[in-house]
């Protein structure tokens, strides 16, 4: 009875009236008030347009807001007393919300959600952040038709970003994401989603919820639970992503809810990742441009200076975390003049490896590993800017390809290490 | 027993319709007759249906089961002759039972003499009594109600070499409105009917009597007109006696037919029908209260009509494409069971033969306000042929027994005028109202309590209704109120049980009486007042303070 523990008694009365859904729509909230009023009105335009026949609930799981988030989600209701002239619907549309217990974290917003989904017995789920600012209808259904019409277990997003935008994702999450599991899922860590309820119902039986790991990083976790089990994947393309900056605004944040998850999840999978051996294409159901490349102003010095000052203060952190080669090789290029440097895919190849594996020996404070990874991440990303500045969209795609099939080609070392 | 003095009798009735030709043969030429009706009032008086609603039985080529009247003032030969409708008029008033015929205003058979006398020649007097034009383009505006065997709302007459309006079948001409000869007459039609003691009319085709360029051809001022003066010379000759309006249309089109309470007593509320259908197929009572809020009051005497099935398709045209797209794909996959813009089947197959959906759907016919009308063989879950052309299959012989054709003539079968039901489920064998009579629990005994239980309250006929709004949207709760009475409804439109929490504050201090056990429910208190429901079941509560 997991069930009982996760979801408030408010939470469960709302659900009782709710009933049986066929499609369920997820948005976890804190003090979106700005957005989400909008956010809930597209993802209802896109039920009744998409799916006007379907039982379907919008479920906004809420940390805690005191801006009036929940009223604005509560009032884009469809029933008997609520008439939206403009958009003709069947049947009830119900917009549900209750806050979640501990305060705000994506992890219990999204067990929230998947244990409403579970109740509810929804066939097609997804989440939509409370904070996006570009949401459109047809996401929805390019979102919930494959997984609710095709069967498909989990719908990642495509989107249209600038080339220098998503970093951490395209030269860290995306590549080992890739090499580890197996499956080519280009945006693994993603604010929209769609997954079914089978896949959400294994999810939520998984232990991952017990660690800082599950709390924090749950979106990626969910992925990589479907990349490791009997699950259907596929892709499509949204359009551009744009969301009130604040998921990932501090990058430690950032690498706790990702790479920590991401580095957790070797520990549970070992015999799977450790076995695959190459990486295969994943459906993609709908393409689109993916990378613009208008100019961007970016401060690449002050990267490079945190750069070389993090590989010096942190040097006892690194000393425990890295090999003394790839120390070595980081104290050397961190001494270079700034038009000098560069931070190679081998060794940041070999850095994210070797952290992983810190990360699983617990060598120090898993949160201080995550923490030295930052200034390290910075260095390639000022590597990347330079690499790219004057790259079209096709070739950062191919130099990004580059960078997967490195983390590929390399893992040996990864399975070395852990052996 | 006699009928009840009072000019509002129909609030408070129950309907049934029936087709003079399906009930029962006496004479054995395969066709039900009057005598075979009147003998079977005694089964409609224990029913405990107060009022019958016969389908035409006037002389007609049946091209179109008798709405193609041939001759206003006189009685099929295949159902009987007037003296046997005298006969069972008396016996039915005798019974407590009115008797409302129908009357096709908009349109004659064209073998009626008045349609041969008008093709005969321009110059003839009746020329004018139907509508003509040397075009077919006139009206352009005008729906065609009959899609599936219609083109055009005009026919071409050889004989007088011009074309004439038709807005249903090409061998139906509409008459002239216009024309007073024509008014004259059809009340005095009206007139001899009233004359011999019938109740009531239900007037067919309402919204199309008068035709306008540049307008739909519906609903039009004139054509209320020409009702508001039928009506004024009904209540100045024949006062308690009562017109049902058949106006397919939105509310907001339905209404106007009530006038100032000087047009229709009545009218069928069509769009609440299907709705009442999708509402248990989604199992949300959205559909059905929104057609209901957008269901203008009307005056004090007068009332709406509800019906679950009848002789026609179950209509569509009252509904978003959106809503007949569902409800082909939840009630008529098979496209064979699609007419025009509805679905030609029978209350109980359309619900699987689910004896819970049965009932509850019947349950709300009984409770919602208006007077329900109950379609023959309904209230024993007889089935349909759709194997039959156009709405036959939904018009086949009353089963009264399992013996020689069902108990219905002792033709031989070939000569029925329809086939009778035979399939091992719905067939006279397994559904007939004799073995139905012998339990407690059939349906028909089941119905036969439903009606005692809306008898025993004038509150579901005259009453007002307040829907109450719990949370769980598969809960349809109402309460209807007519002085100090008061009675709570709550179905539950799921096949699931469900839990409710209705907000009875208003009630605070009532005890809740369910109707059909009077047994006593917990006292009304300011908490919401919790209910649970097995799948598909509804409560009628007399709320009372004792």
């Amino acid at each position: 009875m997991t069930e009982e523990s996760i979801l408030t008694d408010e939470f469960l009365r709302q659900l009782i009236n709710v009933g049986e859904a066929d499609i369920l729509v997820g948005v976890p909230t804190y003090n979106n008030a700005a957005t989400v009023g909008q956010v809930v009105q597209t993802i209802r335009a896109g039920l009744l347009k998409c799916f006007p026949r379907e039982r379907a609930v919008i479920v906004n799981a809420d940390g805690g807001s005191t801006d009036g988030t929940q009223d604005l989600v509560r009032g884009v209701s469809v029933n008997d007393q609520r008439y939206v002239s403009d958009l003709p619907a069947l049947r009830t549309l119900h917009c549900i919300s209750a806050k979640y217990e501990g305060g705000p974290a994506a992890g219990a917003a999204l067990r929230s959600i998947l244990a409403a989904a579970e109740l509810l017995r929804a066939s097609a789920c997804a989440v939509i952040a409370g904070d996006s600012t570009n949401l459109e209808s047809e996401w929805i259904e390019r979102l919930l038709r494959p997984v609710y019409r095709d069967a498909i277990d989990l719908v990642m997003p495509l989107y249209r970003r600038h080339k220098f935008d998503g970093l951490l994702v395209r030269t860290l999450i995306y590549p080992m994401t890739r090499a580890l599991y197996g499956k080519r899922i280009k945006e693994p860590y993603a604010a929209e989603f769609a997954f079914s309820g089978r896949l959400g119902s294994h999810f939520l039986g998984e232990e991952v919820w017990q660690n800082d790991a599950g709390r924090e990083g749950s979106e990626i976790c969910l992925t990589v639970a479907a990349m490791t089990g009997e699950f259907r994947l596929a892709q499509t393309y949204l359009g551009s992503k744009s969301h009130v900056d604040s998921r990932s605004a501090d990058l430690v944040t950032a690498l706790r809810q990702t790479v920590g998850a991401l580095f957790w999840s070797l520990e549970a999978n070992l015999e799977t990742w450790s076995s695959s051996h190459d990486s295969h294409a994943v459906p993609l159901l709908n393409a689109g441009p993916e990378l613009t490349v208008e100019p961007l102003r970016v401060n690449r010095k002050r990267l490079h200076r945190m750069f070389c000052s993090g590989v010096t203060e942190l040097d006892p952190v690194l000393r425990t975390t890295l090999s003394a080669g790839t120390l070595a090789e980081l104290q050397r290029i961190a001494g270079l003049a700034e038009d000098d440097f560069r931070y190679s895919d081998e060794l940041w190849i070999r850095t994210v490896y070797e952290f992983a594996f810190s990360y699983h020996k617990s060598v120090i404070s898993r949160d201080h590993i995550l923490q030295a990874l930052a200034p390290l991440y910075r260095g390639k990303t000022y590597t990347f800017l330079i690499e790219n500045r004057d790259a079209s969209g096709e070739e950062v795609d191919r130099n990004v390809e580059r960078l997967c099939m490195a983390f590929e080609r390399l893992k040996p070392l990864l399975v070395e290490l852990w052996k | 027993m006699g009928l009840p003095e009072d000019p509002l009798w129909y609030k408070d009735a129950i309907i049934y319709q029936v087709h003079v030709r399906a009930f029962c043969d006496t004479n054995g030429d395969g066709i039900g007759d009057f005598r075979g009706l009147t003998q079977r009032l005694d089964y409609l008086q224990d029913l405990g249906i107060n009022a019958l609603w016969l389908m035409p039985f006037f002389p007609s080529p049946l091209r179109d089961d008798g709405y193609d009247i041939a001759d206003y003032k006189s009685v099929h030969p295949g159902y009987g002759d007037l003296d046997d409708f005298k006969t069972f008029l008396k016996v039915a008033h005798e019974r407590g039972i009115r008797v409302i015929v129908e009357m096709v205003l908009n349109h004659t058979s064209d073998q009626h003499p008045w349609f041969q006398e008008s093709r005969s020649s321009r110059e003839n007097p009746r020329r004018d009594w139907y509508v003509w034009s040397d075009t077919d383009a006139k009206y352009r505006g005008t729906r065609i109600i009959f899609v599936d065997s219609e083109l055009s709302n005009w026919a071409w007459d050889p004989i007088s070499k011009s074309y004439y309006w038709h807005r249903f079948f090409s061998h139906q001409p509409d008459l002239n409105y216009d024309n007073p000869g024509v008014r004259d007459e059809m009340w005095n039609v009206m007139k001899f009917w009233l004359e011999i003691g019938v109740d009531g009319f239900r007037l067919d085709a309402v919204p199309y009597l008068v035709e306008r360029e540049g307008t739909s051809c519906e609903n039009l001022p004139e054509t209320h007109a020409v009702i508001r003066e039928l009506r004024r010379r009904l209540d100045g000759s024949f006062p308690g006696r009562m017109l049902l309006a058949e106006a397919n249309q939105w509310p907001a089109n339905l209404r106007p037919y009530f006038g100032d309470g000087d047009e229709f007593h009545m009218a069928f509320h069509f769009p609440l029908m299907p709705r009442m259908f999708m509402a248990l197929k989604l199992e949300d009572r959205k559909p059905l209260t929104e057609i209901l809020y957008q269901t203008p009051e009307i005056p004090e005497p007068c009332q709406w009509c509800l019906f679950l099935r009848n002789h026609d398709e179950l209509t569509l045209e009252m509904v978003t494409d959106l809503e007949r797209d569902y409800m082909y794909e939840a009630y008529a996959q098979d496209k064979t069971t699609r007419l025009n813009l509805g679905i030609r089947r029978r209350l109980a197959p359309l619900l699987d033969n689910d004896r819970r959906r049965i009932e509850l759907m019947n349950g709300m016919l009984m409770s919602l306000p208006g007077t329900p009308i109950l379609y023959y063989g309904d209230e024993i879950g007889m089935g349909d042929n759709v194997h039959l052309g156009d709405r036959n299959g939904v018009r086949t012989p009353m089963q009264w027994d399992g013996g020689w054709n069902a108990g219905f003539s002792p033709a031989d079968p070939e000569r029925l005028y329809l086939p009778l039901i035979l399939s091992p489920v719905y067939g006279y064998q397994a559904v007939n109202v004799a073995s139905q009579k012998r339990f407690g629990h059939s349906l028909l005994s089941w119905m036969k309590r439903l009606i005692r239980i809306r008898k025993s309250t004038s509150v579901f006929g005259r009453g007002s209704i307040e829907f109450l709004h719990p949370d769980n949207h598969r809960i349809l709760a109402y309460v209807r109120t007519l002085d100090k009475e008061a009675i709570l409804a709550v179905n539950n439109l799921s096949s699931s049980a469900q839990a409710v929490e209705l907000d009875l504050r208003r009630f605070k201090g009532n005890i809740l009486i369910e109707m059909s056990s009077r047994n006593i429910f917990p006292r009304a208190g300011d908490s919401p007042y919790l209910l649970t429901l097995g799948p598909y079941q509804f409560y009628w509560f007399r709320l009372r303070r004792i």
